[in-house]
C-alpha cells in the first residue's frame, strides 16, 4: 500500500489529459486525499503536445513530487516533449497506447527501465465502449481506478455532474469507457500493488483551486477595488477572477489598451483612493517599470503581480522560472526600494497577495508579488482556511489637524505621510514624478531630493524586521542549508524531510520578502552554516547574487541553479546535501591531521 | 450647477500659488485662464476636482489650480485619468498635455479613451514643437519643418488630431486658441459639461520655439468661428470636413457634439455593479468560491 503517488500524463491537445488530470484531483479530494495538479503545455494554442501531473497522498504536499510513479503516454512523441518535467526512473509503471505499436521492451525512454511497462488498447476501449476516441482520457481513469484505488466512485460522480447538461448518453458512454478501463486493470494486475491507502478524512470540506484564483480572492478580501491589466500567460486568470467577481463589490476591472495602460489606470485607481492592482509576466513587468518608479515617487499604495514565465521577451510562456528576480527588485530607474514578496504554494498565495496590499498599503508604495507559472496555474487542494485570522491594514489618512495645514509629504518619525484623496476638502495637493517637497510643489533642489530620497527608503527599515515573512525548517543549529523561495520551496521542503529522516543535520530557509533583503534574518540564519545551497530556477544564480550583495555569505554557500522547465526533484537535492555533507567530514578531516 | 457643488465660486478660486515655468508670452497662461473660468461657471469646489497631466510645459498645468493634481509620466495622462474616474465617478475628471505628450508617446490611449467614453474632458495644447526639451519635432509639425531634430526639414506628415478624434467616434471635438480667450473658456465649459468624452484642441503658441505663422498674430490671421460658417455641430460629416482643414486653417469652436449622448463607460459601471452585487459572498467567506462538493 502506498501513501503518496504522482502521475504524470502526456498526449495531444484534443486528447482530455488536462481534463482527465481535473477529474482524478477533484475524486481524490472527494475522497479525503491531498492533492495537486501542474499542467504544462507547448505554446500552441490548439492541439500541440499537453500534460499533466497529479500528486495524491493522505498528507499535505508540498511540491508536484520528482519521479513519477505512474507515467501515461497517449503517444510517445508528445510524452518524450516534456523530459524531465515528466521524469521515468526504475520504480515507475508506465502504461502507454497500444495502438503505438511499439513493444513493451522498445519504449523510447533512454538510460532507464522502469518498474512494469504495460501497453493498453486505450483508443480502441474508449471506441468499442463509447464509440469515440475522444473518451480515451476516461478509459485512462478507469485504468487508474482499477490499479491505484483512486476514484472508483469518485470520478463518475464528478463526470456524471460534469457532462449533466449533455445527456443522458454521453455519461453512459463515459460509464462504459471508465468500466471497461477499471475492468483491464483488474484484469492485469501489477506485479507490485500500488494501491494507494484510504484518508482519513474522507468527506472533508476540501477547497480546489489554482495560485491565480487564489490571488485574484486574496486581492478582494484584501479590499481591493480595482484592476487595471492586459492579458499575458500566465497571469491572466488574475484579471479574468476580477472580471467575474469585483463587481459585486462594487469595484471595477479594465482590459487595458496595453501593460502600460493597465498599470497606469491602477496607478490613477489608487491616487483616488481605492486599493488597486494589476498582474502581468516577464515582459509586462518590463514595460510597466516607468510606472513603478512613479508610483514610489509619488509615494501611492500599488500591488503588481508578476506571474514568472522563462524569459527574456517570450522565452518559455507557458513554463515556469524564477528569473525575474532582478527586474522585480531593480527594474525602476532611480534610488528605489519596492518589495518585492514571494508564494510558495497555492495556499499561501492567500496570506502573501494579502500581504503586499497591507505593505503596499502602510508604506504607500508599490510592492511586487513575484508568483511563477507553477503555483499560478496548478491546483492544489486545501484545507478551509479560517479568513478571519488576518488582518487588513489601510493607508493613513489625514486627521482634522493635518487637513489644516495639510503637506502630502509631510516628514514624520516613520517617515510615512498621511495620504488624502481628491474628494477629500482641505486636502488637495499635486501627485507628481517630478522631486517635490513636502507640500507636493515641484522642485529641483539637491537637498531635498537627498532627503525626500532618505525618506522614501528609510521607511522601509521596519520592514526588514518582519521575522514573519521567513521561516526556517530543520534544526536551527545545522551546520548545512538551503535557501530556496518560490515554488522551488515547496520541493526543498520535501528533501528537508527526507535529508532529516536519513538523518542529516540540516536545515532551510524559506524567504517570502525577497527585497529588501533583511540581511539581519539571514545573518542569524547563517551563524551556524558552513555548507549550504541556495536553491533556484535562474540561470544566472540571481538570488545567490542578490544575497551576495547585501549579505557576507559563509564561505562553503553555494549556488545550485539552472533555468526554468528543468524542475528541481526532491532526490536530486537530498544527493546534493550529503554530497555538502562528505565534504564537510573530509575538510574537519583534513584539519586534525598533522601538516607536512 | 452639479449634483454635489455650488455656484459660488470664481475664477481666482481655481488659481494655486505656484508660479507658472513658462515662458513670458506663452499660450498657455491664457489656457490656464481659460480653465480657471470654466471651472467657476461650473462650479465644483476644487476637491472634487482630479487633474491629470504627462510631461512637458503644458503639463505642468495642473500644478497652477487648486484641484487634486497629477503630473504624471510622459504621455500618460489618459490611462491615469480613467483608473481614477473608474475609482471614483464623482469626481470631475480633467486630463491636459501637449502635442507630444497626447499624439506621440502616449498617441495609443486616446482611441481607446474614446471608444469607452468615459465622462473624461481632455485639453491638448498643441503648439507644434518640444518646447520642453527645447526644440524637437512634433507630431503636428508640418512637413518639412527644420528642427534641431531635423535639421534638414521634417520627411513626415503631422497627425490631424481633430480628424483622428471623430474618426474614433468622439462625442465631443473642439478647437479654441488664446485669440479668443472667451471663446476658448465657454468651449471648455461645454466640453466639461458634456456628459461623455470630451477632447478640446488649444492651438497654444510656443514664443520661444514656434514658427512666426503660429503665433497669436498668425493665428488670428487664418482663425474662422465655426459658428460664423454656418456649421452645424450635431453633423458630424460635416465636422470631419472642415476637420480636414487642420494646420491650414485654425476653426474655432465645436466641431462635435453628439446629439444624444450615450450611455458613459461609468454608467455601465454601475448599471453591473448594482445588478451583480446581490451575489457578493461576504469578504471573509470568498473562498467558498472553491469548495468542491
Amino acid at each position: 500500500m502506498r501513501k503518496d503517488l504522482v502521475f504524470g500524463m502526456a498526449g495531444s491537445g484534443g486528447d482530455g489529459i488536462v481534463s482527465a488530470g481535473d477529474s482524478l484531483l477533484q475524486a481524490a479530494a472527494a475522497e479525503g486525499y491531498h492533492g495537486v495538479m501542474t499542467k504544462s503545455f507547448g505554446s500552441q494554442i490548439r492541439g500541440g503536445e499537453s500534460s499533466c501531473r497529479v500528486r495524491i497522498s493522505t498528507d499535505p504536499i508540498l511540491n508536484p513530487g520528482g519521479n513519477l510513479d505512474v507515467a501515461v503516454a497517449l503517444n510517445w512523441e508528445d510524452f518524450l516533449k516534456f523530459g524531465a518535467e515528466l521524469p521515468v526512473s526504475g520504480n515507475t509503471v508506465v502504461i502507454y497506447e497500444a495502438a503505438t505499436n511499439i513493444p513493451v521492451d522498445q519504449i523510447p525512454l533512454v538510460g532507464v527501465t522502469p518498474l512494469q511497462v504495460i501497453a493498453v488498447p486505450i483508443a480502441e476501449m474508449a471506441k468499442s465502449t463509447a464509440g469515440t476516441e475522444r473518451a480515451k482520457n476516461t478509459v485512462v481513469l478507469g485504468l487508474i481506478a482499477g490499479w491505484f484505488g483512486i476514484g472508483a466512485v469518485a470520478v463518475m460522480k464528478g463526470i456524471r455532474k460534469k457532462l449533466a447538461k449533455k445527456g443522458e448518453e454521453l455519461v453512459e458512454a463515459n460509464q462504459r469507457a471508465f468500466d471497461a478501463g477499471r475492468a483491464f486493470a483488474m484484469e492485469h494486475p501489477l506485479k507490485v500493488s500500488m494501491n494507494v491507502v484510504a484518508s482519513e478524512t474522507k468527506g472533508a470540506v476540501k477547497l480546489i483551486t489554482d495560485g491565480n484564483d487564489m490571488c485574484g480572492a486574496a486581492a478582494i478580501f484584501a479590499g481591493c477595488q480595482f484592476f487595471g491589466g492586459y492579458p499575458i500567460t500566465p497571469s491572466t486568470e488574475i484579471m479574468q477572477f476580477f472580471t467575474d467577481h469585483v463587481w459585486k463589490y462594487g469595484g471595477a476591472v479594465l482590459q487595458a489598451e496595453d501593460e502600460i495602460a493597465g498599470i497606469g489606470a491602477a496607478v490613477g485607481a489608487s491616487f483616488a483612493g481605492k486599493k488597486a492592482m494589476t498582474a502581468t509576466s516577464g515582459p509586462g513587468l518590463s514595460l510597466k517599470s516607468e510606472m513603478m518608479g512613479l508610483a514610489s515617487i509619488a509615494e501611492l499604495p500599488l500591488v503588481i503581480v508578476d506571474v514568472q514565465r522563462g524569459g527574456p521577451s517570450t522565452g518559455l510562456p507557458t513554463k515556469t522560472e524564477q528569473s525575474d528576480l532582478f527586474a522585480a527588485a531593480f527594474s525602476a530607474h532611480g534610488d528605489v526600494i519596492r518589495p518585492v514578496l514571494a508564494p510558495t504554494s497555492v495556499a499561501d498565495t492567500f496570506r502573501i497577495t494579502l500581504e503586499a496590499f497591507n505593505i503596499a498599503e502602510y508604506y504607500q508604495t508599490p510592492v511586487i508579488v513575484l508568483s511563477d507559472q507553477e503555483i499560478a496555474s496548478r491546483k492544489e487542494t486545501l484545507d478551509p482556511i479560517d479568513t478571519t485570522q488576518f488582518k487588513i491594514l489601510n493607508r493613513v489618512r489625514p486627521t482634522g489637524a493635518d487637513l489644516q495645514d495639510y503637506k502630502r509629504f509631510k516628514q514624520t518619525e516613520n517617515h510615512i505621510s498621511p495620504i488624502s484623496h481628491p474628494g477629500m476638502l482641505g486636502g488637495t495637493y499635486l501627485a507628481s514624478g517630478i522631486e517635490h517637497v513636502e507640500s507636493g510643489a515641484p522642485t529641483n533642489s539637491g537637498s531635498v531630493h537627498q532627503r525626500m530620497n532618505d525618506k522614501r527608503t528609510k521607511k522601509f527599515d521596519p520592514l526588514k524586521d518582519r521575522k514573519d515573512l521567513f521561516t526556517v525548517y530543520g534544526n536551527p543549529d545545522a551546520p548545512i542549508a538551503m535557501v530556496a523561495w518560490g515554488s522551488v520551496a515547496g520541493v526543498c521542503r520535501e528533501a528537508l524531510d527526507m535529508a532529516l529522516a536519513e538523518g542529516l543535520n540540516v536545515k532551510l530557509l524559506v524567504p517570502y520578502l525577497l527585497y529588501p533583503v533583511a540581511e539581519g534574518v539571514y545573518n542569524d540564519f547563517f551563524a551556524s552554516v558552513q555548507k549550504g545551497l541556495v536553491i533556484e530556477q535562474t540561470h544566472l544564480a540571481q538570488t545567490f547574487k542578490l544575497l551576495r550583495m547585501h549579505i557576507d555569505l559563509p564561505k562553503g554557500l553555494k549556488s545550485l541553479a539552472r533555468s526554468g522547465a528543468n524542475p528541481f526533484l526532491p532526490g536530486e537535492i537530498v544527493a546534493a546535501l550529503h554530497h555538502l555533507l562528505s565534504e564537510l567530514q573530509r575538510s574537519h578531516e583534513g584539519k586534525l591531521q598533522p601538516q607536512e | 450647477m452639479s449634483a454635489t457643488g455650488t455656484c459660488d465660486y470664481q475664477a481666482k478660486d481655481y488659481k494655486s500659488d505656484l508660479k507658472p515655468i513658462w515662458c513670458p508670452g506663452c499660450g498657455d497662461y491664457s489656457v490656464v485662464q481659460g480653465i480657471y473660468r470654466a471651472l467657476a461657471a461650473i462650479g465644483r469646489p476644487p476637491h472634487e476636482i482630479a487633474f491629470v497631466s504627462g510631461i512637458g510645459c503644458s503639463s505642468r498645468i495642473p500644478g497652477y489650480t487648486t484641484a487634486y493634481g497629477f503630473n504624471s509620466v510622459h504621455g500618460r495622462s489618459l490611462p491615469i485619468a480613467q483608473g481614477i474616474k473608474l475609482a471614483n465617478p464623482d469626481l470631475l475628471v480633467l486630463a491636459a498635455g501637449g502635442d507630444g505628450d497626447g499624439f506621440s508617446i502616449g498617441g495609443g490611449h486616446i482611441a481607446h479613451l474614446i471608444r469607452r467614453n468615459m465622462d473624461i474632458t481632455y485639453i491638448v495644447m498643441d503648439n507644434q514643437i518640444y518646447g520642453l526639451t527645447k526644440g524637437q519635432l512634433s507630431p503636428t509639425s508640418q512637413k518639412g519643418r527644420v528642427t534641431c531634430t531635423s535639421r534638414y526639414g521634417s520627411l513626415e506628415e503631422p497627425v490631424n488630431p481633430l480628424l483622428y478624434t471623430l474618426a474614433y467616434g468622439a462625442g465631443f471635438v473642439a478647437q479654441a486658441s488664446p485669440t479668443d480667450l472667451a471663446g476658448m473658456a465657454s468651449i471648455i465649459e461645454e466640453a466639461i459639461r458634456y456628459p461623455g468624452f470630451a477632447f478640446v484642441n488649444i492651438q497654444s503658441p510656443c514664443v520661444t520655439y514656434g514658427e512666426e505663422a503660429q503665433q497669436i498674430k498668425g493665428l488670428k490671421a487664418i482663425q474662422e468661428t465655426l459658428a460664423s460658417l454656418g456649421h452645424n455641430p450635431a453633423d458630424r460629416l460635416a465636422a470631419m470636413d472642415l476637420a480636414q482643414h487642420y494646420g491650414e486653417k485654425l476653426h474655432l469652436g465645436v466641431f462635435y457634439r453628439n446629439p444624444e449622448p450615450p450611455p458613459t463607460y461609468g454608467d455601465l459601471v454601475k448599471e453591473r455593479q448594482a445588478l451583480l452585487s446581490k451575489d457578493a459572498l461576504p469578504k471573509e467567506r470568498i473562498l467558498d468560491l472553491f469548495i468542491k462538493k
